[in-house]
Protein backbone atom coordinates (compact mmCIF):
# COMPACT_ATOMS: atom_id res chain seq x y z
CA UNK A 1 0.00 0.00 0.00
CA UNK A 2 2.99 2.77 0.83
CA UNK A 3 4.43 1.49 -2.94
CA UNK A 4 1.64 2.63 -4.44
CA UNK A 5 2.92 5.59 -7.46
CA UNK A 6 1.35 8.39 -8.11
CA UNK A 7 -0.30 8.17 -11.22
CA UNK A 8 2.02 10.28 -13.99
CA UNK A 9 0.86 12.84 -16.07
CA UNK A 10 0.68 11.35 -18.63
CA UNK A 11 -1.99 10.89 -22.13
CA UNK A 12 -4.28 9.57 -19.97
CA UNK A 13 -7.73 11.61 -19.92
CA UNK A 14 -8.20 11.39 -16.91
CA UNK A 15 -11.19 13.69 -15.39
CA UNK A 16 -9.56 16.54 -13.02
CA UNK A 17 -10.96 16.85 -9.45
CA UNK A 18 -10.35 20.55 -9.49
CA UNK A 19 -10.63 22.68 -12.80
CA UNK A 20 -10.58 26.59 -13.05
CA UNK A 21 -10.39 28.31 -15.79
CA UNK A 22 -10.09 32.46 -16.78
CA UNK A 23 -11.03 33.23 -13.14
CA UNK A 24 -11.67 36.63 -12.26
CA UNK A 25 -12.52 38.04 -8.94
CA UNK A 26 -12.78 41.70 -7.83
CA UNK A 27 -13.51 43.13 -4.38
CA UNK A 28 -15.49 46.10 -5.00
CA UNK A 29 -14.98 49.30 -2.66
CA UNK A 30 -13.47 52.87 -3.20
CA UNK A 31 -10.16 51.31 -4.91
CA UNK A 32 -11.38 48.47 -6.75
CA UNK A 33 -8.82 45.48 -6.19
CA UNK A 34 -8.02 42.83 -8.67
CA UNK A 35 -7.77 39.88 -5.99
CA UNK A 36 -7.19 37.50 -9.31
CA UNK A 37 -7.42 37.66 -12.95
CA UNK A 38 -7.52 34.84 -15.49
CA UNK A 39 -6.68 31.87 -13.47
CA UNK A 40 -6.61 28.51 -14.68
CA UNK A 41 -5.97 25.40 -12.29
CA UNK A 42 -6.22 22.06 -13.30
CA UNK A 43 -6.11 19.03 -10.48
CA UNK A 44 -6.21 15.25 -10.79
CA UNK A 45 -7.40 13.28 -8.60
CA UNK A 46 -5.08 12.29 -5.59
CA UNK A 47 -2.30 14.56 -6.33
CA UNK A 48 -0.90 16.98 -4.33
CA UNK A 49 -0.81 20.83 -5.17
CA UNK A 50 0.44 23.60 -3.29
CA UNK A 51 -0.33 27.67 -4.14
CA UNK A 52 2.74 28.94 -3.26
CA UNK A 53 3.25 32.82 -3.10
CA UNK A 54 3.76 36.15 -1.12
CA UNK A 55 0.88 37.92 0.85
CA UNK A 56 -1.65 39.37 -0.86
CA UNK A 57 -1.43 37.44 -4.15
CA UNK A 58 -4.66 36.07 -3.99
CA UNK A 59 -4.13 32.53 -3.31
CA UNK A 60 -6.52 32.11 -0.35
CA UNK A 61 -9.51 33.91 -2.70
CA UNK A 62 -8.47 31.15 -5.18
CA UNK A 63 -8.74 28.88 -2.55
CA UNK A 64 -11.85 30.11 -0.81
CA UNK A 65 -13.61 29.95 -4.69
CA UNK A 66 -12.87 26.70 -5.19
CA UNK A 67 -14.46 25.95 -1.91
CA UNK A 68 -17.43 27.73 -2.53
CA UNK A 69 -17.07 30.12 0.19
CA UNK A 70 -16.74 33.33 -2.07
CA UNK A 71 -18.57 34.17 -5.35
CA UNK A 72 -15.92 34.55 -8.58
CA UNK A 73 -17.15 36.89 -11.68
CA UNK A 74 -16.05 35.36 -14.37
CA UNK A 75 -14.31 32.32 -15.66
CA UNK A 76 -15.36 28.47 -14.14
CA UNK A 77 -14.52 26.51 -11.89
CA UNK A 78 -15.71 22.70 -11.47
CA UNK A 79 -15.12 19.98 -8.59
CA UNK A 80 -16.11 16.76 -10.00
CA UNK A 81 -17.06 17.83 -12.97
CA UNK A 82 -20.05 20.08 -11.49
CA UNK A 83 -19.64 23.79 -11.00
CA UNK A 84 -18.74 25.49 -7.74
CA UNK A 85 -22.04 26.88 -6.12
CA UNK A 86 -21.53 26.66 -2.84
CA UNK A 87 -19.77 24.67 -0.25
CA UNK A 88 -19.56 20.57 -1.45
CA UNK A 89 -19.30 17.56 0.93
CA UNK A 90 -16.83 16.18 -1.05
CA UNK A 91 -14.45 19.22 0.47
CA UNK A 92 -12.87 19.61 3.74
CA UNK A 93 -11.24 22.97 4.51
CA UNK A 94 -8.39 23.12 7.19
CA UNK A 95 -7.76 26.73 8.07
CA UNK A 96 -4.88 28.74 9.45
CA UNK A 97 -6.93 29.04 12.71
CA UNK A 98 -8.41 26.18 14.06
CA UNK A 99 -11.23 26.64 14.66
CA UNK A 100 -12.09 25.32 17.66
CA UNK A 101 -14.78 26.38 19.62
CA UNK A 102 -13.50 27.04 22.98
CA UNK A 103 -16.57 26.03 24.74
CA UNK A 104 -16.56 22.39 22.99
CA UNK A 105 -13.91 19.59 24.26
CA UNK A 106 -11.30 18.22 22.13
CA UNK A 107 -13.36 15.50 21.55
CA UNK A 108 -16.68 17.18 21.18
CA UNK A 109 -14.22 19.92 18.80
CA UNK A 110 -12.95 16.81 16.22
CA UNK A 111 -16.66 15.08 16.40
CA UNK A 112 -18.50 18.43 15.54
CA UNK A 113 -17.89 18.46 11.76
CA UNK A 114 -19.23 15.24 10.63
CA UNK A 115 -22.10 16.57 13.00
CA UNK A 116 -22.36 19.13 10.93
CA UNK A 117 -22.56 17.31 7.88
CA UNK A 118 -25.02 14.65 9.09
CA UNK A 119 -22.86 12.10 9.32
CA UNK A 120 -24.28 9.20 11.56
CA UNK A 121 -23.08 8.81 14.64
CA UNK A 122 -22.33 4.99 14.02
CA UNK A 123 -20.43 5.80 10.74
CA UNK A 124 -18.34 8.74 12.08
CA UNK A 125 -17.42 7.16 15.80
CA UNK A 126 -15.12 4.55 15.04
CA UNK A 127 -13.05 7.16 12.81
CA UNK A 128 -13.11 9.89 15.16
CA UNK A 129 -11.48 6.81 17.89
CA UNK A 130 -8.92 6.32 15.03
CA UNK A 131 -8.09 9.71 14.08
CA UNK A 132 -7.67 11.22 17.88
CA UNK A 133 -5.16 7.98 18.13
CA UNK A 134 -3.36 8.43 14.94
CA UNK A 135 -3.23 12.36 15.36
CA UNK A 136 -1.79 11.95 18.89
CA UNK A 137 -4.33 13.34 20.71
CA UNK A 138 -5.22 10.61 23.10
CA UNK A 139 -5.86 11.76 26.58
CA UNK A 140 -6.50 14.83 25.34
CA UNK A 141 -10.29 14.58 24.39
CA UNK A 142 -11.76 15.59 27.49
CA UNK A 143 -9.59 18.91 28.01
CA UNK A 144 -10.74 22.49 26.08
CA UNK A 145 -8.88 23.73 23.00
CA UNK A 146 -7.55 26.58 25.06
CA UNK A 147 -5.37 24.00 27.41
CA UNK A 148 -3.73 22.46 24.45
CA UNK A 149 -0.98 24.13 22.55
CA UNK A 150 -1.19 25.70 19.19
CA UNK A 151 0.06 22.77 16.99
CA UNK A 152 -2.09 20.12 18.71
CA UNK A 153 -4.76 22.76 18.55
CA UNK A 154 -4.13 22.69 14.59
CA UNK A 155 -4.24 18.44 14.98
CA UNK A 156 -7.69 18.50 16.13
CA UNK A 157 -8.87 20.93 13.08
CA UNK A 158 -6.94 18.39 10.79
CA UNK A 159 -8.57 15.49 12.42
CA UNK A 160 -12.40 17.43 12.55
CA UNK A 161 -11.74 17.37 8.68
CA UNK A 162 -10.67 14.10 8.26
CA UNK A 163 -13.46 12.72 10.07
CA UNK A 164 -15.38 13.81 7.13
CA UNK A 165 -13.42 11.78 4.84
CA UNK A 166 -13.30 14.20 2.37
CA UNK A 167 -12.47 13.43 -1.41
CA UNK A 168 -10.64 16.89 -1.24
CA UNK A 169 -8.70 18.87 0.43
CA UNK A 170 -7.96 22.43 0.86
CA UNK A 171 -5.65 23.36 3.24
CA UNK A 172 -5.23 27.61 3.71
CA UNK A 173 -1.62 27.67 5.77
CA UNK A 174 -2.88 25.79 7.62
CA UNK A 175 0.39 25.83 9.81
CA UNK A 176 1.08 29.58 9.11
CA UNK A 177 0.34 30.34 12.41
CA UNK A 178 2.72 27.94 14.40
CA UNK A 179 6.70 27.62 15.23
CA UNK A 180 8.92 25.87 12.89
CA UNK A 181 9.71 23.18 14.56
CA UNK A 182 5.89 22.39 15.64
CA UNK A 183 5.41 23.28 11.73
CA UNK A 184 8.05 20.86 10.18
CA UNK A 185 6.40 17.81 12.72
CA UNK A 186 3.09 18.51 11.20
CA UNK A 187 4.91 18.68 7.86
CA UNK A 188 5.87 15.30 8.14
CA UNK A 189 2.91 14.08 9.68
CA UNK A 190 0.18 15.41 7.31
CA UNK A 191 2.92 13.88 4.42
CA UNK A 192 2.11 10.17 6.00
CA UNK A 193 -1.00 10.80 6.18
CA UNK A 194 -1.61 11.57 2.64
CA UNK A 195 0.48 9.10 1.67
CA UNK A 196 -1.58 6.77 3.41
CA UNK A 197 -5.17 8.64 2.03
CA UNK A 198 -4.33 10.07 -0.94
CA UNK A 199 -6.91 13.15 -0.54
CA UNK A 200 -6.62 15.28 -3.62
CA UNK A 201 -5.14 18.38 -1.74
CA UNK A 202 -4.31 21.86 -2.59
CA UNK A 203 -2.42 23.65 -0.01
CA UNK A 204 -1.87 27.27 -0.01
CA UNK A 205 1.43 28.15 1.29
CA UNK A 206 4.27 30.82 1.68
CA UNK A 207 6.68 28.33 2.83
CA UNK A 208 9.10 27.00 -0.01
CA UNK A 209 10.28 23.95 1.97
CA UNK A 210 6.74 22.95 2.47
CA UNK A 211 5.15 23.37 -0.77
CA UNK A 212 8.36 20.91 -2.26
CA UNK A 213 8.34 18.84 1.11
CA UNK A 214 5.08 17.73 0.34
CA UNK A 215 3.58 18.40 -2.99
CA UNK A 216 3.46 16.98 -6.46
CA UNK A 217 3.65 19.96 -7.68
CA UNK A 218 4.05 23.83 -7.00
CA UNK A 219 1.94 26.69 -8.60
CA UNK A 220 3.69 29.78 -8.23
CA UNK A 221 1.14 33.25 -7.87
CA UNK A 222 2.11 36.69 -8.02
CA UNK A 223 0.08 39.17 -7.00
CA UNK A 224 -1.72 42.32 -8.03
CA UNK A 225 -3.88 40.77 -9.88
CA UNK A 226 -3.33 37.36 -8.69
CA UNK A 227 -2.55 34.90 -11.40
CA UNK A 228 -0.36 31.61 -11.68
CA UNK A 229 3.26 32.82 -12.84
CA UNK A 230 4.64 29.28 -12.97
CA UNK A 231 4.11 25.71 -12.57
CA UNK A 232 6.81 23.53 -10.95
CA UNK A 233 6.76 19.66 -11.00
CA UNK A 234 8.54 18.38 -8.06
CA UNK A 235 9.54 14.69 -9.06
CA UNK A 236 10.67 13.70 -5.72
CA UNK A 237 10.07 9.90 -5.46
CA UNK A 238 7.16 8.88 -3.57
CA UNK A 239 6.76 7.37 -1.01
CA UNK A 240 8.81 10.08 0.84
CA UNK A 241 10.64 9.74 3.50
CA UNK A 242 10.79 12.71 5.60
CA UNK A 243 14.42 11.20 7.59
CA UNK A 244 16.06 11.11 3.76
CA UNK A 245 14.38 13.41 1.30
CA UNK A 246 15.74 16.48 2.10
CA UNK A 247 18.83 15.21 1.04
CA UNK A 248 17.81 14.28 -2.49
CA UNK A 249 19.48 15.97 -4.74
CA UNK A 250 16.68 17.45 -6.81
CA UNK A 251 15.38 18.76 -3.54
CA UNK A 252 17.98 21.22 -3.47
CA UNK A 253 16.80 22.78 -7.00
CA UNK A 254 13.17 22.77 -6.04
CA UNK A 255 14.45 24.80 -3.35
CA UNK A 256 16.88 27.04 -5.41
CA UNK A 257 14.49 27.53 -8.27
CA UNK A 258 11.70 28.11 -6.15
CA UNK A 259 13.30 30.97 -4.06
CA UNK A 260 14.14 32.73 -6.67
CA UNK A 261 10.91 32.63 -8.65
CA UNK A 262 9.60 33.67 -5.08
CA UNK A 263 12.19 36.77 -5.39
CA UNK A 264 13.96 35.01 -2.15
CA UNK A 265 17.62 35.35 -3.92
CA UNK B 1 -4.14 29.84 53.94
CA UNK B 2 -2.23 32.72 56.26
CA UNK B 3 -2.56 34.83 53.22
CA UNK B 4 -5.91 34.38 52.56
CA UNK B 5 -6.82 35.29 56.60
CA UNK B 6 -4.84 38.41 56.29
CA UNK B 7 -6.59 39.27 53.46
CA UNK B 8 -9.95 38.47 55.01
CA UNK B 9 -9.06 41.00 58.25
CA UNK B 10 -7.87 43.44 55.82
CA UNK B 11 -10.93 43.63 54.20
CA UNK B 12 -12.83 43.38 57.51
CA UNK B 13 -10.56 46.48 58.93
CA UNK B 14 -11.33 48.49 56.15
CA UNK B 15 -14.96 47.79 56.32
CA UNK B 16 -14.98 48.22 60.27
CA UNK B 17 -13.38 51.38 59.80
CA UNK B 18 -15.51 52.61 57.82
CA UNK B 19 -18.33 51.87 60.14
CA UNK B 20 -16.30 53.92 62.96
CA UNK B 21 -15.98 56.93 60.78
CA UNK B 22 -19.50 57.04 60.41
CA UNK B 23 -21.00 56.33 64.00
CA UNK B 24 -18.10 58.69 65.67
CA UNK B 25 -17.35 61.00 62.53
CA UNK B 26 -21.16 62.38 62.59
CA UNK B 27 -20.10 63.48 65.83
CA UNK B 28 -16.81 64.91 65.62
CA UNK B 29 -18.26 66.95 62.92
CA UNK B 30 -21.30 68.14 64.92
CA UNK B 31 -23.80 66.65 61.83
CA UNK B 32 -27.29 67.00 62.86
CA UNK B 33 -29.02 63.51 63.83
CA UNK B 34 -32.19 64.16 61.32
CA UNK B 35 -29.64 65.00 58.64
CA UNK B 36 -27.31 61.95 58.76
CA UNK B 37 -27.92 59.80 62.37
CA UNK B 38 -25.11 57.74 63.72
CA UNK B 39 -24.44 54.28 62.40
CA UNK B 40 -25.90 52.66 66.04
CA UNK B 41 -29.26 54.89 65.53
CA UNK B 42 -29.75 53.56 61.88
CA UNK B 43 -28.69 49.57 63.17
CA UNK B 44 -31.51 50.20 66.16
CA UNK B 45 -33.90 51.82 64.50
CA UNK B 46 -33.66 48.92 61.70
CA UNK B 47 -33.90 47.02 64.63
CA UNK B 48 -37.17 48.06 65.79
CA UNK B 49 -38.74 48.01 62.64
CA UNK B 50 -37.29 44.84 61.78
CA UNK B 51 -40.87 43.46 60.86
CA UNK B 52 -41.71 46.31 58.40
CA UNK B 53 -37.76 46.09 56.37
CA UNK B 54 -38.65 42.60 56.30
CA UNK B 55 -41.91 42.58 54.61
CA UNK B 56 -41.83 45.48 52.70
CA UNK B 57 -37.64 43.63 51.44
CA UNK B 58 -39.95 40.51 50.11
CA UNK B 59 -42.18 42.88 48.18
CA UNK B 60 -39.53 45.09 46.72
CA UNK B 61 -37.88 41.38 46.14
CA UNK B 62 -41.02 39.81 44.25
CA UNK B 63 -40.98 42.81 41.86
CA UNK B 64 -37.44 43.06 41.41
CA UNK B 65 -37.58 39.81 40.23
CA UNK B 66 -40.68 39.03 38.10
CA UNK B 67 -39.58 42.13 36.16
CA UNK B 68 -36.32 41.39 35.76
CA UNK B 69 -36.99 37.80 34.72
CA UNK B 70 -39.86 39.62 32.51
CA UNK B 71 -36.87 41.64 30.96
CA UNK B 72 -34.47 38.53 30.41
CA UNK B 73 -37.18 36.89 28.31
CA UNK B 74 -38.34 39.80 26.31
CA UNK B 75 -35.05 41.39 25.95
CA UNK B 76 -33.50 38.08 24.81
CA UNK B 77 -36.40 37.17 22.03
CA UNK B 78 -35.94 41.05 20.28
CA UNK B 79 -32.31 40.52 20.55
CA UNK B 80 -32.73 37.77 18.99
CA UNK B 81 -35.43 38.79 16.40
CA UNK B 82 -33.42 41.65 15.26
CA UNK B 83 -30.65 39.52 15.20
CA UNK B 84 -32.32 37.36 12.54
CA UNK B 85 -35.05 38.89 10.90
CA UNK B 86 -33.91 42.28 8.28
CA UNK B 87 -37.25 43.59 8.39
CA UNK B 88 -37.10 43.49 12.11
CA UNK B 89 -33.80 45.30 12.29
CA UNK B 90 -35.14 47.95 9.88
CA UNK B 91 -38.18 48.72 11.84
CA UNK B 92 -38.08 47.52 15.29
CA UNK B 93 -34.11 48.37 16.59
CA UNK B 94 -34.21 51.74 15.18
CA UNK B 95 -37.57 52.51 17.72
CA UNK B 96 -35.78 50.60 20.21
CA UNK B 97 -33.18 52.59 19.85
CA UNK B 98 -35.38 55.55 20.19
CA UNK B 99 -36.89 54.33 23.21
CA UNK B 100 -33.71 53.69 25.16
CA UNK B 101 -32.82 57.30 24.51
CA UNK B 102 -36.27 58.24 26.80
CA UNK B 103 -35.25 58.74 29.88
CA UNK B 104 -36.99 55.75 32.02
CA UNK B 105 -37.54 57.91 35.31
CA UNK B 106 -40.01 60.06 32.76
CA UNK B 107 -42.35 56.82 32.06
CA UNK B 108 -42.70 55.64 35.43
CA UNK B 109 -45.44 57.72 36.12
CA UNK B 110 -47.13 56.27 33.43
CA UNK B 111 -46.77 52.62 34.51
CA UNK B 112 -49.05 53.90 37.82
CA UNK B 113 -51.14 55.42 35.36
CA UNK B 114 -51.76 52.79 33.09
CA UNK B 115 -51.11 49.31 35.96
CA UNK B 116 -52.24 50.77 39.44
CA UNK B 117 -50.89 51.23 42.56
CA UNK B 118 -50.14 47.71 43.31
CA UNK B 119 -47.67 45.21 41.65
CA UNK B 120 -47.83 45.64 38.57
CA UNK B 121 -46.99 49.21 37.71
CA UNK B 122 -43.62 48.13 39.49
CA UNK B 123 -42.96 45.26 37.48
CA UNK B 124 -44.09 47.39 34.44
CA UNK B 125 -41.28 50.08 35.58
CA UNK B 126 -38.96 47.29 36.61
CA UNK B 127 -39.05 45.88 33.16
CA UNK B 128 -38.60 48.97 31.40
CA UNK B 129 -35.01 49.81 33.03
CA UNK B 130 -34.04 46.17 32.53
CA UNK B 131 -34.92 45.64 29.53
CA UNK B 132 -32.76 47.49 27.03
CA UNK B 133 -29.54 46.32 28.06
CA UNK B 134 -30.66 42.73 27.74
CA UNK B 135 -32.00 43.76 24.12
CA UNK B 136 -28.92 45.26 23.39
CA UNK B 137 -26.24 42.52 24.94
CA UNK B 138 -28.09 40.16 23.25
CA UNK B 139 -27.90 41.39 19.67
CA UNK B 140 -24.18 42.45 19.99
CA UNK B 141 -23.51 39.03 21.55
CA UNK B 142 -25.31 37.43 17.97
CA UNK B 143 -23.13 39.56 15.90
CA UNK B 144 -19.96 39.31 17.22
CA UNK B 145 -19.07 35.62 15.91
CA UNK B 146 -15.87 35.83 14.86
CA UNK B 147 -15.78 36.24 11.05
CA UNK B 148 -13.30 33.04 10.82
CA UNK B 149 -15.69 30.31 12.62
CA UNK B 150 -18.56 32.15 10.22
CA UNK B 151 -16.70 30.99 7.58
CA UNK B 152 -15.64 27.70 9.18
CA UNK B 153 -18.99 26.64 9.94
CA UNK B 154 -20.32 27.30 6.10
CA UNK B 155 -17.46 25.58 5.01
CA UNK B 156 -18.56 22.76 6.76
CA UNK B 157 -22.48 23.55 5.51
CA UNK B 158 -24.04 24.06 8.79
CA UNK B 159 -27.52 23.93 8.74
CA UNK B 160 -29.05 27.86 10.19
CA UNK B 161 -30.05 26.27 13.16
CA UNK B 162 -27.07 24.24 13.57
CA UNK B 163 -25.02 27.83 13.22
CA UNK B 164 -27.93 29.33 15.41
CA UNK B 165 -27.65 27.28 18.57
CA UNK B 166 -23.65 25.45 17.93
CA UNK B 167 -22.13 28.68 16.91
CA UNK B 168 -24.00 31.96 17.78
CA UNK B 169 -25.76 31.13 21.08
CA UNK B 170 -22.45 30.18 22.54
CA UNK B 171 -20.46 32.47 21.01
CA UNK B 172 -23.58 35.45 22.28
CA UNK B 173 -23.27 34.52 26.12
CA UNK B 174 -20.52 36.48 27.25
CA UNK B 175 -21.94 39.62 26.26
CA UNK B 176 -25.36 37.94 27.35
CA UNK B 177 -23.95 37.60 30.82
CA UNK B 178 -22.81 40.99 30.49
CA UNK B 179 -25.94 42.67 29.69
CA UNK B 180 -27.86 40.79 33.07
CA UNK B 181 -24.55 42.19 34.73
CA UNK B 182 -25.84 45.80 33.93
CA UNK B 183 -29.73 44.99 34.12
CA UNK B 184 -29.66 43.01 37.70
CA UNK B 185 -29.10 46.94 39.51
CA UNK B 186 -31.19 48.42 37.00
CA UNK B 187 -34.10 46.55 37.96
CA UNK B 188 -33.58 47.22 41.61
CA UNK B 189 -33.60 50.87 40.43
CA UNK B 190 -37.00 50.64 38.36
CA UNK B 191 -38.79 49.20 41.22
CA UNK B 192 -37.39 52.19 43.95
CA UNK B 193 -38.69 54.64 41.36
CA UNK B 194 -41.55 52.85 41.12
CA UNK B 195 -42.47 52.42 44.64
CA UNK B 196 -41.59 56.35 44.94
CA UNK B 197 -44.10 57.27 42.59
CA UNK B 198 -47.46 55.25 43.92
CA UNK B 199 -47.34 52.41 46.44
CA UNK B 200 -48.68 51.00 49.32
CA UNK B 201 -46.20 48.84 50.02
CA UNK B 202 -41.89 47.89 49.45
CA UNK B 203 -38.61 49.46 50.58
CA UNK B 204 -39.21 52.37 48.16
CA UNK B 205 -42.66 52.84 50.11
CA UNK B 206 -41.13 52.74 53.66
CA UNK B 207 -38.14 55.42 52.22
CA UNK B 208 -41.07 57.88 51.24
CA UNK B 209 -42.88 57.21 54.77
CA UNK B 210 -39.95 57.49 56.75
CA UNK B 211 -38.87 60.70 55.11
CA UNK B 212 -42.35 62.33 55.32
CA UNK B 213 -41.56 61.18 59.45
CA UNK B 214 -38.79 62.90 59.40
CA UNK B 215 -37.40 59.23 60.28
CA UNK B 216 -34.37 59.77 58.90
CA UNK B 217 -32.53 56.97 60.84
CA UNK B 218 -35.13 54.41 59.44
CA UNK B 219 -34.96 55.92 56.02
CA UNK B 220 -31.29 55.37 56.25
CA UNK B 221 -32.26 51.70 57.24
CA UNK B 222 -33.98 50.98 54.49
CA UNK B 223 -31.32 52.57 51.94
CA UNK B 224 -28.72 50.03 53.81
CA UNK B 225 -31.54 47.01 53.09
CA UNK B 226 -32.43 47.90 49.74
CA UNK B 227 -28.21 47.95 48.95
CA UNK B 228 -27.90 45.21 50.48
CA UNK B 229 -30.32 43.35 48.30
CA UNK B 230 -29.28 44.87 45.51
CA UNK B 231 -25.40 43.88 46.11
CA UNK B 232 -26.86 40.28 46.93
CA UNK B 233 -28.76 40.01 43.57
CA UNK B 234 -25.65 41.32 41.57
CA UNK B 235 -23.46 38.99 43.28
CA UNK B 236 -26.01 35.66 42.56
CA UNK B 237 -25.94 37.12 38.51
CA UNK B 238 -22.62 37.16 39.01
CA UNK B 239 -21.95 33.83 39.89
CA UNK B 240 -23.94 33.04 37.64
CA UNK B 241 -22.45 34.32 35.19
CA UNK B 242 -19.21 32.51 35.78
CA UNK B 243 -20.45 29.70 33.92
CA UNK B 244 -19.57 31.33 30.83
CA UNK B 245 -16.04 31.47 30.98
CA UNK B 246 -14.58 31.67 27.19
CA UNK B 247 -15.01 35.65 27.08
CA UNK B 248 -12.13 36.40 24.24
CA UNK B 249 -10.45 32.96 23.80
CA UNK B 250 -10.14 32.26 20.10
CA UNK B 251 -8.04 30.61 18.04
Amino acid sequence: MLHQVLPKPVAAPIQPAISARAVLKTFAGKHEVKALEAVDLEIRPHEFVSILGPSGCGKSTLLRIVAGLTPYEGGEVLVNQQPVKGPSPDIGVVFQSSNMLPWLTVGQNIALGAKLRKIPEAQAAPKLAELIAMLGLKGFENNHPHQLSGGMRQRAAIGQILALDPQILLMDEPFGALDALTRDKLNVELLRIWQEQRQTVLLVTHSISEAVFLSDRVLVMSGRPGKVVREVTIDLPRPRRPETIKQHPRYAEYMAELSQLMGVY
Amino acid sequence: MNAMLRRWLETLAFWGLLALLWEFGVGWLGIRRYLLPPLSDVLLAGWNARGALLENTWVTLMEVLVGFAAAVLGGVLLGVLIHLSSFARRTLYPLITALQSMPKIALAPLMIVWFGYGFGSKVAATFLFAFFPIVIATLGGMQNVAINLDEHFRALGASRLDTFWRLQVPAALPAFVDGIKIAMPLAVIGAIVGEFIGAEQGLGHLMTMATANAQTDLMFAAILTITALAVLLYAAVERLAKAVWWRGISF
